[in-house]
């Protein structure tokens, strides 16, 4: 296979760091809470250790860049972000779909309006909730580490395209999942040990 | 009044009518869809005098049940309430026939903008 | 270079057989990802695979899965051939390990440009 990757190349397929920024990120997802969970709920840029029982969530952004803008925090987390979103709608008992329902549709937000600051035209995908999708290529990821209420927060902008750099080795999968192809990284993206 | 609730999402259905709530209109018949087909037969069974429809849903988009409605010969009036608010989106739903585009996240002041002229 | 060519549409592997050919590209062509696979245990193993998404027996997602897991396809490159509507599809297939993407319809400059992108033009290609 010949390899000649060059500037013109990378310019085609811009990394995401050349099109928005952390702050830009910040500000959405903060916006998104003040609005959505309420006026006092702020999202403090300090980064947090995920708990082990991390979930993700998650919209897929395909056009001129594409990739998926990811949510993860705790389960927890999740939990009490859904009933601040439901606040006096909240069943007394609440469903695995609630918080499924309640997480996705934060993605759904927070991602329409990155995908609204990125090139176009791009199509937003449906929300999902599960395990986050493993990095394709590290230099094409923009990462905002949060506390929300003294819970972590992890909101990444990530790419799906593998790098095209030669140097790059594209992941390797010894375990195929067919079902859930989300699940080739051991380690969820975000997790810090 | 009837308004049409249409969204994938029961948390941002509930969201919605909270706000509706809030924002003052909160003497109005609701009905709620879960996604384009059924906000589509909604509004032919409820005549709903407002449909608050979500853009992107399983089964049908707001966007496809907008243009059926219109196709079919509806006039309902018919806003967006969405996660993406740019300016070729909010081209789009004018074009289709959407009187107004709101972009989540959104506040009560801009549910009475939009809704001030088509609400009493 | 080689390229193998996957989808259950004849016209649409004509078409996409003929850009490739006109290249540099030798070609094959299989109707769905068994097929395909059956090519590559043959010993033909391609630099490049177009694959679509839907197609009977074998979609293209599980031929990506069925790809990416034997080491020795490691240099195989995988694009998916999807139309408007499959897009939300896209990010789940390069998760499963394709490495671009196309959307139906697209021209033959497209496709040469993505390929150009990933620095897999035969040599001999006639601009």
């Amino acid at each position: 296979m010949t390899l000649a990757p060059d500037a013109t190349a990378r310019a085609a397929r811009p990394l995401i760091t050349s099109l928005i920024d952390e702050a830009t990120v910040g500000a959405i997802a903060g916006e998104a809470w003040v609005a959505l969970v309420g006026e006092e709920e702020l999202l403090v840029p300090v980064p947090g250790a995920l708990p082990e029982d991390a979930l993700s969530t998650w919209v897929d952004v395909v056009g001129p860049w594409t990739g998926s803008v990811v949510l993860t925090a705790g389960h927890g987390t999740a939990v009490e972000l859904t009933r601040a979103l439901l606040a006096e709608a909240t069943p007394a008992v609440l469903e695995p779909e609630d918080v499924t329902d309640a997480f996705g549709e934060i993605a759904n937000v927070v991602g329409g309006n990155v995908k609204a600051a990125l090139p176009g035209p791009s199509t937003l995908s449906l929300p999902q909730v599960g395990d986050a999708p493993a990095v394709r290529n590290p230099d094409d990821v923009c990462r905002v580490e949060v506390l929300w209420r003294g819970q972590p927060l992890v909101i990444t902008v990530q790419g799906a395209l593998p790098s095209t750099s030669p140097q790059h080795e594209n992941p390797h999968h010894e375990n195929p999942q067919h079902e859930n192809p989300h699940h080739e990284n051991p380690h969820p993206n975000g997790v810090s040990l | 009044m009837k308004i049409l609730v249409a969204d994938d999402s029961r948390v941002m259905r509930q969201i919605v009518i909270r706000t509706l709530r809030q924002a003052g209109y909160d003497d109005h018949d609701i009905v709620e869809a879960e996604d384009g087909r059924d906000a589509y037969e909604k509004v032919r069974t409820e005549a709903p005098d407002l449909v608050l429809s979500d853009w992107n849903m399983p089964n049908m988009t707001g966007l496809e049940c907008l243009q059926a409605l219109r196709s079919s010969g509806s006039a309902v009036p018919f806003g967006f309430v969405t996660s993406e608010g740019s300016a070729d989106m909010r081209e789009t739903a004018a074009d289709a026939g959407a009187l107004f585009l709101i972009a989540k996240p959104f506040t009560e002041e801009t549910f009475r903008e939009n809704l001030d002229g088509v609400l009493a | 270079m080689r390229a193998l060519v996957i989808d259950d549409s004849r016209a649409m592997r004509r078409i996409v057989t003929g850009i490739l050919g006109g290249l540099g590209y030798e070609t094959r062509q299989a109707g769905h990802g068994q097929e395909a696979l059956d090519v590559l245990h043959e010993g033909w193993v391609p630099d490049l695979c177009t694959i679509d998404w839907n197609m009977p027996v074998m979609d293209g997602l599980q031929f990506v899965n069925a790809v990416r897991a034997n080491p020795a396809w490691r240099p195989v490159t995988l694009v998916m051939v999807t139309s408007e509507s499959e897009q939300s599809q896209i990010v789940r297939a390069l998760a499963a390990g394709a490495h671009e993407y196309v959307i139906k319809p697209f021209t033959a400059d497209a496709l040469r440009d993505k390929l150009a992108l990933l620095g897999l033009l035969p040599q001999e290609a006639v601009l």
